[in-house]
């Protein structure tokens, strides 16, 4: 029965996936029931923008269903929050009207938090899950004000009237409503500062559905970003693009700064998907100041880069959080000090898993690489632009781009590093088991969407190019070249990801043939790790995530601000022997203490001052309607 | 500044001036051309301490010192013996070190050489006997060649290690 439900996710999923398909190669379509629903009713709009986030939720929803087929067969509860979650998802991309939109952004975000809340008997979850309430309905409030406000201006909930009525508005509704809505949007697409809930709440559902959070669901704040500012809006003043530009420089590097010091494998995965949220809005951000600045080719190129990344991320941090829940299933913990040796006993996770580290570090050919090479090629091209105070913002964009991937590169060596490399560190891992066969079939589709997507962007980016120019409203070109060759602005630059496949494969298999061609020795000993002749070796000795990370806490610690503890317990009757030793080395965000801690202190402040008005007296609340009367009766 | 530079002018070289053409220089140089002849490069060597008194260990460390310089034969200390070509054995192999030196001697790729000094690392020397030895490097791992003395001034060494390498199969 319950695998039932999964495998009709998963029809559905193919479904959106060929009606998101359909969208994007220029097919529209249509639907509108005003009955259905009171102010304006369901519409529904198929645009090549919606069928491509159409088409993406379908694409993961596949896997993570497969995956659900495996893992999550067992367990009873959640069936039906996944399949909202999965359908609500599905219809946010094709919504036509505001309260379509709405309902849908709504389902989709109580469903995500009934299955956050999926272990109902732990505090952290209980607690995730609320925080990620309280941001995503802080976040639709937002979303709700800013469409009465334009509904209200344009006179129609319909986001088409939007687009049309967009140049008419005043300066003021226009940034009025972008802030709002942006807001909202980035609220759930994780940006710095707005990303409190993403760590939390990722690591508490189950991992199916993490994939899907991170992968496609924070993804749709990302649409919603680019509906916002290069879409219903029209064209905007330069500071949109610039705000987006700053917020997805710091998300990108905040993100992994995070990501580096966390030892809690989904948690880690989580802090990955602000940064490459971050990335995407690099892309989003100069594709709008571009458009402003009237470079049509290279805004274009913006967009297509911030499309190609949403895909790609969606794509391997589902595969990512699939094997790392294929880990956690196998291990029983998140924290990867109590890893290690996973790659002899779960060879396949293991593989799928350094295939995504390999995708999100971009290292070539895989898809990450292209998509962060378009980013950069995209921001060094502001040359072009003549406003000093634009360039700088591109520079920072630039800067922070080269760092996080430097970062991100280091932060999967400590990932795949510790937790399938070197001997077990726990009993629970020294037990693990290699995944079932559903949850490796899942694994292997991303691989396989993972690899096709780096080694065939020329198959790729044209696609991408026509869904950027429909949104643009511009003529597709930008990007040229063969069936081999992407070739950028001209003579820009151009990469060929096929052929650095074919090259590194050959430069790793040439070795192995010229060894056997000269004839060389093949006899092989196999002995210990050297260990500088020790008799006892225990996994205690090996390289642990925090000594990994300890370099980067040292170098950032202005913005880790790390605190010591050290606490030894001596034996009674002498300081020679030591009992007990326990050293933490914690790091504080700068968000939760110099922004959550002080809002919120307000906010109590306030409702304590508020509550004073309440004092459960019959007479007092009497005198309150009184007044309230007079009140009317005078100013009427 | 200027009595800085005052100073250094009036000081001139203080260096001892260079060694005469000597033994070591002429063992050292059949050496290198040895090692060139077999290794191409150089000879990596692995110094293991099984036990010594550190006397060897002195006169090991005088080689790599600016008098005997001993890289410039192409003969040079490292720091694992993944690394080596040469395992340099010193001591009396105490009974605490003679499983490591046994896991030190697995740990060296082959083909590998392996060198006993002075008179304890050929049988226990002066402690021959003792309760706390197994015995000299021969009694652990299988030795090419022994380099006698107590300790063994440093061209003693070289020409050990020069023995040593003539014992190489070709």
């Amino acid at each position: 029965m319950t695998r039932l439900g999964y495998g009709v996710v998963a029809l559905m999923g193919a479904a959106a996936v060929g009606l998101g398909g359909y969208g994007v190669t220029g097919g529209g379509a249509a639907l509108r029931l005003p009955s259905l629903l009171p102010l304006g009713g369901l519409e529904l709009t198929l645009d090549p923008l919606g069928g491509l986030f159409l088409a993406l939720i379908g694409s993961a929803a596949i896997p993570a269903s497969i995956y659900a087929f495996g893992d999550a067969a067992g367990a009873r509860r959640g069936r039906f929050a996944y399949a909202v979650f999965v359908t609500s998802m599905c219809v946010v991309p094709v919504a036509a009207n505001t309260m379509t939109f709405l309902i849908a952004w709504e389902l989709m975000s109580l469903a995500s938090y009934f299955l956050v809340l999926h272990d109902r008997q732990s505090k952290g979850s209980v607690n995730a899950a609320w925080i990620y309430a309280v941001m995503t309905h802080a976040g639709l409030a937002c979303l709700l004000a800013g469409m009465l406000l334009l509904g209200a201006d344009v006179g129609s909930p319909r986001f088409a009237d939007w687009r049309a009525a967009a140049p008419t508005l005043t300066p003021t509704t226009r940034d009025a409503a972008f802030l709002l809505l942006a807001l909202g949007f980035a609220g759930k697409a994780g940006v710095v500062p707005l990303h409190v809930w993403l760590p939390l709440a990722h690591p508490a559902a189950p991992s199916h559905v993490s994939a899907l959070m991170s992968g496609v669901m924070i993804k749709l704040g990302v649409y919603g970003l680019l509906r916002v500012s290069l879409d219903w809006l029209g064209i905007g003043p330069s500071w949109w693009g610039a705000a987006l530009l700053i917020a997805g420089a710091a998300s990108s590097l905040i993100g992994v700064l995070y990501a580096l010091v966390e030892h809690d494998l989904k948690r880690l995965l989580a802090f990955h998907s602000i940064e490459n949220i971050g990335i995407i809005l690099l892309g989003i951000g100069s594709a709008a100041l571009y458009r402003v600045a009237g470079l049509d080719a290279l805004a274009a190129l913006g967009l297509i880069a911030a499309l190609y990344h949403t895909v790609n991320h969606a794509m391997f941090k589902a595969l990512l959080f699939l094997g790392a829940g294929a880990v956690v299933h196998a291990t029983g913990t998140r924290n990867m000090e109590a890893m290690g040796g996973l790659i002899k006993r779960m060879p396949w996770t293991a593989v799928c898993f350094l295939v995504g580290s390999a995708a999100i570090a971009a290292l070539p050919p895989l898809n990450g690489f292209v998509s962060e090479w378009l980013t950069f090629l995209a921001l060094f091209q502001n040359m072009r632009l003549e406003a000093v105070g634009q360039n700088l913002v591109f520079t920072l964009g630039i800067a922070s781009l080269a760092l996080t991937g430097g970062l991100a590169m280091a932060c999967f060596v400590k990932a795949f590093g510790i937790t399938f490399l070197a001997l077990p560190r726990s009993d629970a891992a020294a037990r693990a088991h290699e995944a079932s066969r559903p949850v490796r079939v899942a694994m292997l589709t991303l691989v396989t969407a993972c690899v096709v997507l780096g080694v065939g962007p020329t198959l790729v980016v044209p696609t991408l190019g026509s869904v950027a120019s429909a949104v643009l409203g511009t003529a597709p070109e930008a990007i040229s070249g063969d069936w081999l060759t992407v070739r950028v602005s001209g003579q820009f630059a151009s990469v060929s990801t096929a052929a650095i496949a074919v090259v590194l494969a050959g430069s790793f298999c040439a070795p192995l043939v010229a060894l056997r061609l000269v004839g060389a020795s093949r006899r092989t000993r196999a002995y210990e790790t050297w260990g500088c002749g020790r008799i006892v070796q225990t996994p205690r000795m090996e390289y642990t995530a925090t000594a990994f990370a300890s370099p980067f806490k040292r170098v950032f610690d202005f913005f880790y601000r790390p605190t010591k503890r050290l606490d030894i317990e001596f034996h009674p009757e002498s300081r020679f022997f030591v009992e007990r030793i326990e050293y933490e080395n914690p790091t504080r965000s700068i968000f939760e203490d110099w922004l959550y801690r002080p809002a919120l202190r307000l906010l109590h402040g306030g409702a304590r001052a508020a509550g004073a008005l309440q004092s459960g007296s019959a007479n007092q609340y009497l005198a309150y309607i009184l007044a309230a009367l007079l009140l009317m009766l005078v100013l009427a | 500044m200027l009595r800085q530079l005052r100073t250094a002018v009036r000081t001139g070289i203080v260096t001892e001036a260079c060694a005469p053409v000597g033994e070591v220089q002429r063992i050292g140089e059949r050496l290198a051309s040895e090692i060139v002849r077999l290794f191409g490069r150089s000879l990596a060597i692995r110094q293991v301490d099984a036990g010594s008194c550190n006397g060897c260990e002195l006169e090991i460390s005088g080689l790599t010192g600016p008098h005997y310089d001993l890289e410039r034969f192409g003969l040079h200390f490292v720091a694992s013996p993944r690394h080596a070509d040469c395992l340099l054995v010193t001591g009396p192999v105490t009974r605490n070190m003679a499983e490591a030196l046994r896991r030190t001697w697995e740990a060296t790729p082959d083909p590998k050489l392996v060198v006993a000094v002075g008179d304890c690392g050929l049988d226990g020397g002066l402690f021959r006997g003792s309760y706390a030895v197994v015995g000299g490097v021969a009694d652990v791992v299988p030795v090419d060649a022994v380099i006698p003395g107590c300790p063994p001034p440093p061209a003693a060494l070289l020409a050990g290690l020069l023995e040593a390498l003539g014992r190489l199969p070709r």
